[in-house]
């Protein structure tokens, strides 16, 4: 067999562009097709060190395809399917969101599947280890699959369906579980660092948010520790604990409004009107932006309308 | 009990410990390696406080970065004889001890000593002292007043030294500052060596960049393509760079090559893939000082994995990835890759480790080989580090750093 010169990144990109690559088409060190949207297709029989199709129209990856680093599909909308016993050590599929399966057999150590909002399951085996896996606002995942062993890192912030942790899932250095269905970490992962939406927070704030208290909050300094635990607290604790000023009150069809004002250090005013639904009676506490002075321009802004004159509401149900 | 020894080898001292028990009482003889040092006898009452305390002064030195010899000394590397080069495979190799040269910050252009030989600085052929020395040729401000001398040109200065007898024995050799008006690219000096490469038959440990702040920052070292240099002197076993920038390492590959450093305030991930893809099947010893963003450090930790995964450099003894702000991210990985079951020493030392990356390491094997931990130079709290003595590693956890939380937190021991 005679052994193909590599061809030169560049070189390879013309001919790739231009439909003229034939297998076997190795290219010697990293292959930069991003930002290609009238790439549909690469050639059989391409290996590479590295490969970035971000952005790119591809709807599939070539069976033989071999990049030995890392596999870069950054906002491929149109991506479908990915060649089985996929072998990278980092694949980044963020953004790809018509994807909604993963390669069988795929074996990779950095995943990276962010805004993945079709993808539903999980291969039935693949390696996925020692790295990352990122699921942030895979919405539609409930199950993490039971071969997930030793991770460095774990994102299933918004993953609101992920109530659970795999039995023998160990994550050695953080886990987001920001809006996710985690309520409790249970051993070997009781210890683990804990982000909130990429804020570090402890595990008290995640899982005993009940303990929060408004004093805690307001001697917090952090503005983003602060605003997750706010968050954490609920708005309705948080407000009635902090003696938020009114600043406002009238009536509408739901009875007494009241527009709240409360100061945050270094931050924008916490600004909210608490209201009752017409048909519900539900109480409501929603957060305006800090310069609303009266409760019908906050409910104006809240329909849209920046001018609280333009607000006439019809029926309010 | 027999005797034990220890070496502490950096930049600026060579000094050894030794320690010998005798039932109730211990003598203790230190100095600098060479001298025959000074001696001391602690008697205590009983033979088991006097083993106590005799432990707790070994614990003491290896966690200053004191090495066991014995542990440490020189397995003769096995060094394939190569026809082509008429290299024999009986040299026995530089002493380990030597591959970490740059210890501390401190070290840093204040080279006393390389492979265990005093350095001289060479500056002309009078220079050449009797003896064993391993040299060094830079240049200053002050060399351009200097009369009948060679105005201060560095080529001029490394060819009188490569064109000396000092040459033909140097096992070790030292380049130093080499621009004095700004930076200037090291090309020309690469290539003066690949040209002159026979007048350093004996070439084992170069030094490419031992340069202070005070010379050059760091982030401004002009480096070059390293490779024409691996492939002049087959018989280099150690090559450590100072300064990444414009630095490759392309189809690098070296039969002997037991040790690579790279210093740098910020590694690029170009040349971390150039590194990882190089052909060094007798790399012990790979040090690389990833450093920051800020200064073209863009190297992240899955641009690491062809090391962490244990297959690049099968020999790998010591993997230091160092002066890092993604230290903890390596941590967290590292804990679980093959390559912490091969190797004896890991060293993420000069960066930017905290609670959470020093919490990933107490789940490192402690079955496997690895003996020794080098974290000095970190953030992580005192309730911390005394977790992380628990472990059955000699550890270095000095220099605790705090986080500066006006000024954007943590930052890694060297950068600009």
């Amino acid at each position: 067999m005679v052994k193909l010169e590599p061809c030169d990144p560049k070189r390879a990109k013309e001919l790739i562009l231009n439909g003229k690559a034939r297998a076997p088409f190795p290219v010697d060190g990293s292959l930069d097709l991003s930002n290609q949207p009238t790439l549909r297709k690469l050639p059989a029989g391409l290996s590479c060190f590295e490969l970035n199709l971000t952005g790119s129209s591809i709807e599939e990856l070539p069976d033989d395809i071999r990049v030995e680093s890392s596999l870069i599909l950054r906002n491929c909308e149109n991506l479908k399917k990915l060649p089985d016993g996929l072998t990278v050590t980092t694949l980044d599929l963020q953004g790809c969101n018509s994807l909604d399966r993963l390669p069988e057999g795929l074996d990779v150590w950095f995943l990276n599947l962010r805004g993945c909002v079709a993808l539903s399951h999980f291969p039935k085996s693949a390696a996925i280890r020692h790295g990352s896996l990122a699921l942030g606002g895979c919405s539609m995942v409930a199950n993490l699959p039971a071969y997930l062993k030793k991770l460095s890192t774990l994102d299933i912030s918004e993953c609101r369906n992920i109530c659970e942790l795999p039995a023998d899932l160990e994550v050695g250095l953080w886990i987001d579980v920001g809006g996710s269905g985690i309520s409790e970490l249970a051993p070997p992962n009781h210890e683990v660092g804990i982000r909130w939406r990429s804020v570090a927070i402890d595990h008290r704030i995640a899982f005993k948010p009940e303990t929060i208290t408004a004093k805690e909050v307001l001697s917090q300094k952090n503005t983003e520790l602060r605003r997750v635990l706010i968050e954490r607290m609920g708005n309705e604790r948080f407000v009635s604990q902090a003696n938020a000023k009114v600043i406002d009150r009238d009536q509408d069809a739901g009875g007494k409004r009241e527009l709240l004002r409360l100061p945050l250090e270094n931050d924008e005013d916490f600004v909210c009107l608490s209201c009752n639904c017409p048909s519900t009676s539900r109480h409501y506490l929603l957060r305006v932006p800090p310069a609303m002075e009266t409760c019908r321009q906050a409910a104006a802004w809240m329909a849209g309308f920046d001018d609280p004159s333009k607000y006439k509401p019809i029926l309010e149900t | 009990m027999s005797r034990r020894e220890f070496h502490f080898i950096s930049g600026a001292s060579s000094k050894f410990w030794a320690i010998e028990m005798k039932g109730d009482s211990f003598d203790v003889t230190y100095g600098k390696i060479g001298t025959s040092g000074t001696a001391q006898t602690k008697s205590f009452g009983d033979a088991v406080a006097a083993q106590k305390a005799g432990d707790k002064l070994v614990l003491e030195k290896t966690s200053k970065g004191y090495v066991e010899i014995g542990n440490a000394r020189n397995t003769t590397v096995s060094v394939a004889s190569d026809p082509s080069t008429g290299t024999s495979g009986a040299s026995a190799g530089l002493n380990e001890l030597y591959f970490s040269t740059t210890q501390n910050v401190a070290d840093i252009g204040n080279l006393k000593t390389f492979i265990g030989l005093k350095l001289a600085d060479y500056k002309s052929p009078k220079s050449i002292k009797k003896g064993n020395y391993a040299y060094k040729v830079s240049v200053s401000y002050e060399d351009e007043d200097e009369e009948d001398g060679d105005g201060g040109d560095f080529i001029k200065r490394l060819t009188s030294f490569l064109d000396s007898a000092a040459a033909t024995d140097a096992q070790g050799f030292v380049v130093g500052n080499w621009s004095v008006e700004g930076p200037e690219t090291a090309q020309p000096i690469v290539d003066l060596f690949v040209s002159k490469k026979d007048r350093l038959p004996n070439l084992a440990a170069l030094f490419f960049g031992e340069i202070a702040q005070e010379e050059c920052e760091i982030s401004w070292i002009e480096n070059c393509n390293m490779t024409p240099i691996l492939d002049a002197f087959p018989k280099l076993e150690l090559l450590r760079v100072r300064g990444a920038t414009n630095l490759e390492f392309l189809k690098a590959g070296h039969k002997s090559l037991r040790a690579l450093g790279v210093e740098s305030g910020g590694l690029a991930r170009e040349v971390v893939a150039q590194i990882c893809k190089a052909d060094f099947p007798n790399l012990e010893y790979l040090e690389l000082w990833l450093g920051t963003n800020e200064y073209g450090g863009t190297t992240q930790v899955n641009d690491l994995t062809p090391i962490m995964k244990g297959t690049a450099f099968p020999k790998l003894k010591y993997l230091g990835l160092r002066n890092s702000e993604i230290t903890d991210e390596i941590a967290g990985v590292i804990i679980n890759s093959p390559i912490v079951r091969q190797i004896e020493t890991l060293d993420l030392s000069l960066g930017t480790l905290t609670d959470e990356g020093a919490k990933a390491l107490m789940k490192l094997p402690q079955d496997a080989k690895l003996k020794r931990l080098d974290l000095h130079r970190h953030f992580v709290s005192t309730a911390m580090m005394k977790q992380l003595k628990t472990l059955p590693f000699s550890l270095n956890v000095s220099d605790q750093e705090e986080a500066d939380e006006d000024e954007g937190g943590r930052f890694v021991a060297v950068s600009e």
